[in-house]
């Protein structure tokens, strides 16, 4: 079991209203498996993946990460989960724009107080497995949408994570490139790396094994293909 | 290697906003060019006095007519005369060289030239004891100062205020006061002292001076040289001493002469110039301090650009330490490099300053080091404040900041 959370709950403070954006979310994943999360915005679909990629902690409730409690770790132990244990991949690629493709990936290996030649090969190898091995010393701007996702999906797993999170990967993406983005998380899922999309898009989603649909911050469903 | 990463991010995003990085750090620039350039003119105009006091060869102290008061009668000036100095002369416990010396503006012709000039009645050795050089011809002798003779050296501005040159002018007779004098020496350059300049002034004997130009025994002043090892204070007892039996005054009564020391004019000048550069260098470092709030307040501006940056690197497992060393360190950067642009300024400032008036070119490597690190702790001061801010932002909501 990689994630068991129990009872999950979020509140905000709006001004003087008190929002609830989770309700009390049971939610177990596997290793291994390869999840859609879906909801329409606002549901809680974000700040459920927040709470589980340890961006934020829950207001209430138990979140298990590898069987270790971390709803109630600080800042920097936080950091370090984040660092180790999850790997980010986002819609806009968050990529450092006046940083190339090597420097990119390193950067996770860096905040895990790599030494600058291992940090240098292990990246080396990850562009490569994401077929990026000819475009290692280019800046963001001199690639393709779709090549920038691959860098950012080559600095998401270059720390080996448990689970990588998506966040729409292929929403700024044409449906061809979106299609070989798919691909790639689908060959990553079959060499047995967890991963977990949140998406809105049905045929997206479909191409997982598990859709968890979110909705008023709780699951309305949950089905496996 | 976190360090080299905070220092190649700082870097990259200093030369990104380069117009604004630079602005920023002009005030920086500005105060470390002040600085840099005040101390380095403190500190050259303090060795171009030292040089000349050194030019003094050892310490002079000036023996000067004083007042006479008896109770509350002041019974007017009382004259040093010629006697005085040879009596002073006849004394040899400290070595030293007595030079007694009248002065009076007279008039001086050559040719169609004539000026009104200070003339000076010296013994041979007050060349010695003021350091003074020979440029061209001779000085005069002790026998021609016995002899009265009506020779003169010149100052090397002289020829030049006569309408003639060296050559024209080494011995031939020129008129003092309508008398004729034959030229026999002319110094070298001294540049002015500051009260006085020796370049413009006429030499003659003292016996000669006192008899026919001027007719008076009664000396300006008495020079007394010593070298610099010795004692002052017990230098001064002697002279007390030997003019207090000379002029009559008993126990208890006051002085009719005055002894000052020269180097004393020495340290009011050096006390003035430290005050002064104190006093800019202070103005200067009120400006790198509000260089630092400009710092302070572009370093906010970064960090509320790169919020997504900042929301990224945590995401990706960036410590609140790590985020705020990273921006702390670019704070400190654009700093240091504002006090190393601004020391080649104040450097070439200085240069230009010392060698437009020709002084030494001295610079303490403390002021630079100084500057330095006064801009890199201004960096750390002002920095803190931004870069706390981009640590404690939350990754959730600063990776969705638009």
């Amino acid at each position: 079991m990689i994630i068991k959370t129990k009872n999950l709950t979020k509140e905000y403070e709006a001004g003087s209203q008190i929002v609830k954006a989770l309700n009390g979310i049971d939610l177990s994943v596997e290793k291994g498996e390869f999840i859609s999360i879906m909801g329409p915005s606002g549901s809680g679909k974000t700040t459920l993946m927040n709470i589980i990629g340890c961006l934020d902690s829950p207001t209430n409730g138990t979140y298990h990460l590898n069987e270790r409690s971390v709803s109630e770790l600080d800042d920097d132990e936080l950091a370090k989960i984040r660092n180790e244990e999850i790997g980010f991949v986002f819609q806009s690629f968050h990529l450092l724009p006046r940083s190339t493709a090597l420097e990119n990936v390193m950067l996770p290996l860096k905040y895990a107080g790599c030494s600058e030649n291992e940090a240098i090969k292990r990246s080396k190898k990850v562009l490569e497995n994401v077929g990026l091995q000819d475009r290692v010393k280019h800046s963001p701007s001199e690639l393709s949408g779709g090549q920038q996702q691959r860098v950012a999906i080559a600095r998401a797993l270059v720390n080996k994570p448990s689970i990588l999170f998506a966040d729409e990967p292929t929403g700024n993406l044409d449906s061809k490139t979106g299609n070989e983005v798919m691909n790639l998380f689908k060959d990553l899922n079959n060499q047995g790396q967890t991963i977990i999309i949140i998406t809105h898009e049905d045929n997206i989603a479909s191409q997982s094994n598990r859709i968890i649909t979110i909705m008023d911050g709780l699951i309305e469903s949950d089905t496996r293909n | 290697m976190l360090i080299k990463e905070s220092l190649v991010s700082a870097i990259t995003s200093i030369k990104s906003n380069a117009t604004r990085s630079f602005l920023t750090s002009l005030a920086i620039i500005i105060g470390t060019a002040a600085v840099i350039a005040v101390i380095g003119l403190g500190s050259s105009a303090e060795k171009a006095l030292e040089q000349s006091i050194d030019d003094l060869g050892g310490r002079t102290l000036y023996v000067s007519p004083g007042q006479n008061r008896r109770g509350a009668v002041t019974k007017g000036m009382i004259p040093l005369d010629i006697k005085d100095a040879e009596a002073l002369a006849r004394n040899n416990e400290h070595n030293w060289r007595i030079s007694p010396t009248i002065t009076r503006n007279r008039q001086i012709k050559f040719g169609n030239a004539n000026i009104n000039e200070r003339v000076g009645a010296y013994l041979p050795i007050h060349f010695n004891v003021r350091g003074y050089d020979l440029e061209h011809g001779r000085l005069f002798t002790e026998d021609e100062n016995y002899g009265r003779k009506r020779v003169v050296v010149i100052g090397s501005d002289v020829p030049g205020e006569l309408k003639t040159n060296v050559k024209n002018i080494l011995n031939n007779e020129i008129l003092i006061a309508g008398v004729s004098y034959k030229v026999i020496g002319i110094l070298k350059e001294e540049g002015s002292t500051g009260w006085q300049n020796p370049d413009d002034e006429l030499y003659v004997p003292l016996l000669t001076g006192a008899q026919r130009l001027f007719g008076t025994d009664k000396v300006d002043s008495i020079n007394v040289g010593i070298s610099n090892d010795h004692n002052i204070d017990a230098v001064m007892m002697t002279i007390e001493e030997i003019l207090r039996a000379k002029h009559d005054i008993g126990p208890g009564e006051d002085n009719d002469f005055r002894i000052s020391d020269y180097s004393q004019f020495a340290d009011l000048r050096r006390q003035a110039t430290g005050i002064f550069t104190a006093l800019i260098a202070g103005i200067a470092g009120i400006s790198l301090i509000v260089g630092g709030i400009g710092v302070m307040n572009i370093m906010l501006v970064s960090v509320t650009e790169r919020t997504r940056e900042i929301g990224l690197r945590k995401a990706l497992g960036a410590t609140q330490r790590v985020i705020m060393m990273q921006f702390i360190v670019e704070a400190i950067l654009l700093c240091i490099i504002g006090g190393i642009i601004g020391i080649l300024i104040g450097t070439s400032l200085l240069f230009l300053f010392a060698s437009l008036n020709d002084w030494p070119y001295a610079l303490p490597i403390s002021a630079v080091i100084g500057s330095i690190t006064f801009s890199a702790l201004v960096g750390l001061f002002f920095g803190i404040w931004p870069a706390k801010r981009a640590a404690k932002m939350d990754p959730a909501v600063s990776l969705r900041y638009e």
